[in-house]
């Protein structure tokens, strides 16, 4: 059971490099992205996982014992909340980034943003 | 000591506090922005002085925990150079983006502060999940910066790099997760401890983070959103990735290679050479300035890897190449993209503007020569140190693969470079200098000089050099605002005063070359009087190379002489490319001169393997695959002396370099390979030495060479190129002869050493003051001058009677030498060729005096007045040299020939007054001359007697017979007179050589120029380059 998450997480991360890879449309990339990154989000918890472990509150007195292994590893659960803020911040960049883009070229397919190369 | 989490404190601070400025109070806002910088460099600069002076490192923990509850910096050593580094050229571009990030509003001046805040966390940071925090960090404020700056391509661009690091750090941040899943901790010394790459799983997680991080470092070939960013975004910005991130990053990689362990010390090493090679080929096609740097920035981020990848061998001098190599890129590379800010011209061809204000020129040129490594910079130093230690341990390939990639980078930033000395600037517009953005230029360009003195310090060879020459060529730089007058006077009187002083310390064979270099670069520094106004940059460059040639010459260690010899080449690449029409012949030499250090540069290494002293004397003993070293430095030297294959460079550039360049770069500068050769040979054991196979292939390329420079010649009709091409043959005689390794060869050879010098400054002298009154080069549009310049017809007449080796002049010395070395030693087969080549000579040394001085005096010549008197000077006092050495030969053979006997001690002449004497016979000097000369003066008589009544026809006693030929020049007599001789000779005039340097060149630049379209300016190909690079790093470093 503790692998539902994990493999689901990877494979969001895979749905959405496949759609940073493959989609035109730049919102639509962004979206991948957003699903890229919301993957990672969900390995990261999953791997914080103990079986049969409780939230990190110790507000009963047989948890006191033997803490470590009754309880779900909560620095991954910290780390995601920072993983998840800075996540926010990329994917709105990204959205004024594509705003941007088409004032300019009143296009969001990213075969027009071509003007460097080589 | 103020604890660095204030750093954190004045960024985040100070970020704060700009939201409670005013909108409108744009001046108050920058400045916030520029003191919170400095206050960081404050802040790092005083922990760095203490770090120095021996305080401990510190070790933050936020709020009392421990990691991984605590986000922890460290402040060591390493972290204070590199934090005051980025604080420092985050204040100087702050300074460069003043006016634009004011305009741009509070917001962009908020993102540029905490840009460099997290640059420095960074940098500090102990824990990787902070990194990936503070990578972010960065990232975004980059890409923030560029959005709220800028529109256009370079919106795109950011998007771009949007993208590709959105897709980076997430691959980083499961690497992490993994590594903590594995490890239980993501304090990175604790990972070092549980040796993360061993554990189960762990080597996985290990592989996406260390490819992350080289993925960030815009590794080729999954850089192409690097590379637009780098074109696409303003040149300030540019600068910054390129200086600040990349020194940030790079230290990130060094961090984490600790964690890593030894065995990715190799795959770092592999990769950062792919990276290198790679760019630098890629960049060959490049025409525009900021997307030429970017590829230069990844190249030279892969050269610091190779070096990061080999510090278990390069232990204790690891910081010392890093940091060597790191803060000249970093000088360097800043310079150059705010530099392109202010030229704002996107094709390299373009950038001639710069030269509208020459003292930008000197700039650009600084960070260039900084890049490919020149000394006095500090990657000088590192680069050497570098190849030192490589051959030492036995890598020569990765040092080939080293040099093979800086000689790409030589190739466009040169080609860059000669585009803004010499190429077409009146249709650009000139460019406005704001005091904002030229302050950090010129900060950055004083700092290289500065770091590069300071890094010599640090070794003991490098200790030992003497700068004195150079702080000369720096004076005389500062007064180069002085008339030609009086700056040619100091020159002369310095470089006299010098000779004075170092004279008796040198050692007899060491006082030839010595003499011919300051000597010699007097007397063709007295022609220099006779140019006018300020020659601006002439005397600069032009010492700068006597200041590498006397350097060579007084070298005591391996360094020194390295040195040296990369001076000379700057000053005459310098003095050579001041020529007309000298752009493609200034990079040619280059070029080959580059690779030729390169091939020194192996070989003293490999001189040095094995051996606790850079010493001259190690050259004497070299054990480490002898055979090739010493076939390397004779290379490297033969680049030098135009050898045959070598030779491509020479005619445009001495043919084409104005008339008092022409003999400093051929008469004097040619002896420095010449020079170099001497030590080699003599390091080889001399008669007794154990490689047979070198002298005897150098002897059959000097007759080669000597053959077909003549036989070049002879076909010329520009008078200056005919010289040239002269040049190379006689250098062949001069190769031919040393490679003999007798007594005789080499006697025969230092005789052509100090005739050379002689009469081809003599000839280029004269015909150089000839080109400047007759204003061309090419002969058959001279004629008749001896009526108009009797003085240099004199003069070039007793030049090539010398140069062709009849008696009575000294070039008969040389000749006769020759032939008795040659039978001596039995290379009949050479001394054939020799023969025949000494008979074309004839052809083409007849056509000076024929074409030029004799027939009839064109139309638009008939005012032209005598040359130059201070030509004249330098030139008689040279001819007085002639006459001496021909009438008194024994007074510069005897003392040759002792010098040499120390090496040859066997076949010496043996001298009965004024006659010598070999095994085949006898030589009596002046007996010959003098008689000849009587007879010469009695016959020249007789025919002024005898013709005194004959009639005279002026020169238009002539008629067409109405007929007007369509090309006047093929009517002249002189034009393609060797017609006939041509057409039994053409096959050998056939430029092989130059096709296949043609046909190399050709295909690098298609190379580039196909590969390159992988960066095809699509976001999403990018993406999956990465991926690409991902699973084939798997593949490659697990394993499939």
């Amino acid at each position: 059971m503790e692998y539902i998450t994990i493999t689901t997480g990877f494979l969001i991360i895979l749905a959405g490099l496949w759609a940073i890879m493959t989609r035109k449309n730049i919102i639509r990339i962004i979206i991948g992205f957003s699903l890229f990154d919301t993957g990672i989000h969900i390995v990261m918890v999953s791997m914080a996982y103990v079986k049969g472990g409780v939230a990190p509150i110790l507000d009963k007195n047989e948890l006191l014992t033997d803490t470590a292994n009754k309880i779900v590893d909560p620095v991954p659960q910290a780390l995601v909340l920072t993983a998840i803020v800075i996540g926010l911040g990329v994917t709105a960049l990204m959205l004024a980034y594509a705003m941007k883009l088409h004032s300019e070229k009143k296009s969001l397919d990213i075969e027009s943003f071509k003007d460097l190369k080589w | 000591m103020i604890s660095p989490i204030h750093i954190l404190t004045i960024g985040l601070g100070g970020a704060f506090a700009l939201g409670f400025v005013p909108k409108k109070a744009k001046d108050a806002a920058a400045v916030i922005m520029l003191a919170a910088i400095a206050l960081m460099g404050v802040l790092t600069g005083s922990w760095l002085i203490g770090l120095i002076n021996g305080d401990s490192a510190q070790q933050v923990f936020t709020a009392g925990f421990k990691p991984p509850f605590s986000i922890n910096l460290l402040m060591g050593l390493n972290e204070g150079a590199l934090t005051t580094a980025v604080n420092f050229i985050g204040l100087l571009g702050g300074i460069y983006l003043y006016k634009y990030l004011k305009e741009a509003g509070n917001h962009a001046i908020m993102v540029f502060l905490i840009f460099i805040m997290g640059l420095n966390v960074v940098i500090m940071t102990r824990d990787i999940f902070n990194l990936f925090v503070f990578l972010e960090i960065v990232s975004i404020a980059t890409a923030g910066l560029v959005i709220l700056t800028e529109t256009g391509k370079a919106v795109q661009a950011g998007f771009k790099y949007m993208l590709a690091t959105g897709v980076i750090s997430g691959v980083l941040l499961i690497g992490i997760i993994f590594a903590y899943y594995y490890s239980g901790t993501l304090n990175i010394d604790g990972l070092t401890q549980a040796h993360i790459g061993a554990l189960r799983g762990g080597s996985v997680a290990l592989l996406m983070i260390m490819v992350s991080i080289l993925l960030e470092l815009k590794t080729f070939p999954a850089n192409g959103w690097g590379l637009d960013v780098y074109e696409g975004a303003n040149a300030g910005i540019g600068a910054m990735l390129s200086a600040a991130t990349a020194t940030g990053m790079y230290y990130v990689l060094y961090k984490l290679l600790v964690m890593a362990g030894p065995e990715w010390n190799y795959w770092i090493a592999l990769i950062g050479a792919v990276s290198f090679i790679g760019s630098n080929v890629l960049a060959l096609k490049q025409r525009s300035a900021q997307r030429l740097l970017g590829y230069s920035s990844i190249g030279q981020i892969g050269l610091l890897m190779i070096i990061l990848g080999f510090k278990d061998i390069l232990g204790d001098n690891t910081p010392y190449v890093a940091f060597g190599i790191l803060f000249s890129h970093y000088f360097a590379k800043a310079g150059l993209f705010w530099l392109a800010g202010i030229v704002k011209q996107s094709d390299i061809a373009n950038w001639a503007v710069i030269r509208k204000k020459p003292y930008f020129l000197f700039l650009m040129g600084t960070f260039i020569f900084a890049l490919i490594g020149f000394p006095p910079f500090p990657s000088f130093f590192a680069k050497w140190e570098l190849v030192m230690e490589l051959v030492n341990t036995g890598n020569l390939p990765w040092v080939v693969a080293i040099l093979f990639g800086s000689m790409m980078e030589a190739v466009y930033l040169f080609r860059w470079f000669g585009y803004a000395i010499k190429g077409e600037n009146e249709n650009i517009e000139d460019f406005k200098i704001e005091w904002n953005k030229i302050l950090p230029v010129g900060i950055v360009a004083i700092a290289l000089y500065v770091t590069g003195y300071f890094t010599a310090q640090h070794t003991e060879a490098g200790a030992a050099i003497n700068w004195i020459p150079l702080f000369f060529v720096a004076a005389i730089f500062i007064l180069d605002f002085l008339p030609v007058f009086v700056k040619n006077t100091i020159a002369i009187i310095g470089m006299a005063l010098y000779f004075y002083n170092i004279y008796p310390d040198l050692d007899n064979m060491r006082l030839v070359f010595e003499a011919i270099f300051m000597i010699g670069g007097i007397l063709t520094l007295i022609a220099g009087y006779a140019y006018k106004g300020k020659r601006t940059g002439f005397y600069p460059v032009a010492l700068l190379m006597y200041a590498g040639l006397t350097a060579i010459i007084e070298a005591q260690t391996t360094l020194q002489f390295f040195f040296g010899w990369e001076l000379m080449t700057a000053g005459s690449y310098f003095l050579i490319i001041r020529g007309k029409r000298s752009m493609p012949h200034g990079l040619s030499y280059m070029l080959f001169s580059v690779g030729g250090a390169y091939a020194l540069l192996i070989g003293l290494g490999m001189a040095f393997a094995g051996q606790d002293s850079l010493g001259m004397e190690i050259i004497n003993t070299i054990s480490y695959l002898p055979y090739w070293a010493y076939g390397l430095l004779i290379v490297g030297f033969l680049t030098k002396t135009a050898a045959l294959g070598l030779h491509i460079w020479l005619p445009g550039a001495h043919g084409e370099a104005e008339s008092d360049v022409s003999p400093m770069v051929s008469a004097i500068l040619l002896k420095a390979g010449v020079f170099g050769i001497v030590l080699t040979l003599i390091g080889m054991g001399g008669e007794s030495n154990s490689y047979p196979w070198l002298p005897y292939a150098l002897g059959w390329l000097g007759a080669i060479t000597a053959f077909s420079g003549n036989l070049m010649a002879v076909f010329q009709e520009d008078a200056k190129r005919l010289l040239a091409y002269s040049s190379i043959g006689q250098l062949g005689y001069i190769v031919l002869g040393m490679a003999m390794m007798t007594h005789l060869g080499w006697l025969g050879g230092f005789s052509y050493v100090v005739n050379h010098f002689l009469y081809k400054a003599v000839l280029f002298l004269t015909i150089g003051a000839v080109v400047l009154r007759v204003k061309t080069h090419n002969m058959y549009e001279m004629g008749g001058l001896i009526k108009r310049m009797p003085l240099a017809f004199i003069a070039v007449m007793i030049g090539i009677i010398a140069l062709s080796g009849v008696p009575p002049l000294s070039g008969f010395a040389g000749k006769w030498l020759f032939y008795n070395a040659i039978l001596e030693k039995g290379w009949y087969l050479q001394g054939a060729i020799m023969f025949f080549s000494g008979g074309i000579a004839f052809m083409y040394l007849w056509r000076l005096i024929h074409t030029v001085f004799l027939g009839q005096l064109k139309d638009n010549h008939r005012n032209v007045k005598e040359i130059s008197i201070w030509f004249l000077i330098p030139i008689y006092l040279l001819l007085a040299g002639i006459m001496v050495y021909s009438v008194k030969p024994q007074w510069v053979l005897q003392p040759l020939g002792d010098m040499i006997a120390q090496w040859f001690p066997d076949g010496q002449l043996t001298w009965d007054g004024g006659t010598a004497f070999t095994k085949y016979g006898h030589w009596a000097g002046t007996a010959v001359a003098v008689t000849i000369i009587v007879a010469f003066l009695v016959v020249l008589a007789l025919l002024l007697i005898s013709t005194r009544k004959a009639h005279k026809v002026k020169q238009f006693d002539i008629t067409y017979s109405g007929e007007r030929p369509e090309r006047p020049e093929t009517t002249h007599v002189a034009y393609n007179v060797f017609e006939g001789l041509y057409k039994a000779m053409w096959i050998a005039t056939i430029p092989l050589v130059e096709t296949w340097w043609n046909k190399v060149t050709d295909f690098l630049h298609d190379t580039a120029d196909i590969v390159r379209r992988i960066y095809n300016g699509n976001g999403q190909t990018y993406i999956i380059h990465i991926v690409l690079f991902i699973i084939v790093t798997y593949f490659v470093i697990i394993g499939g």
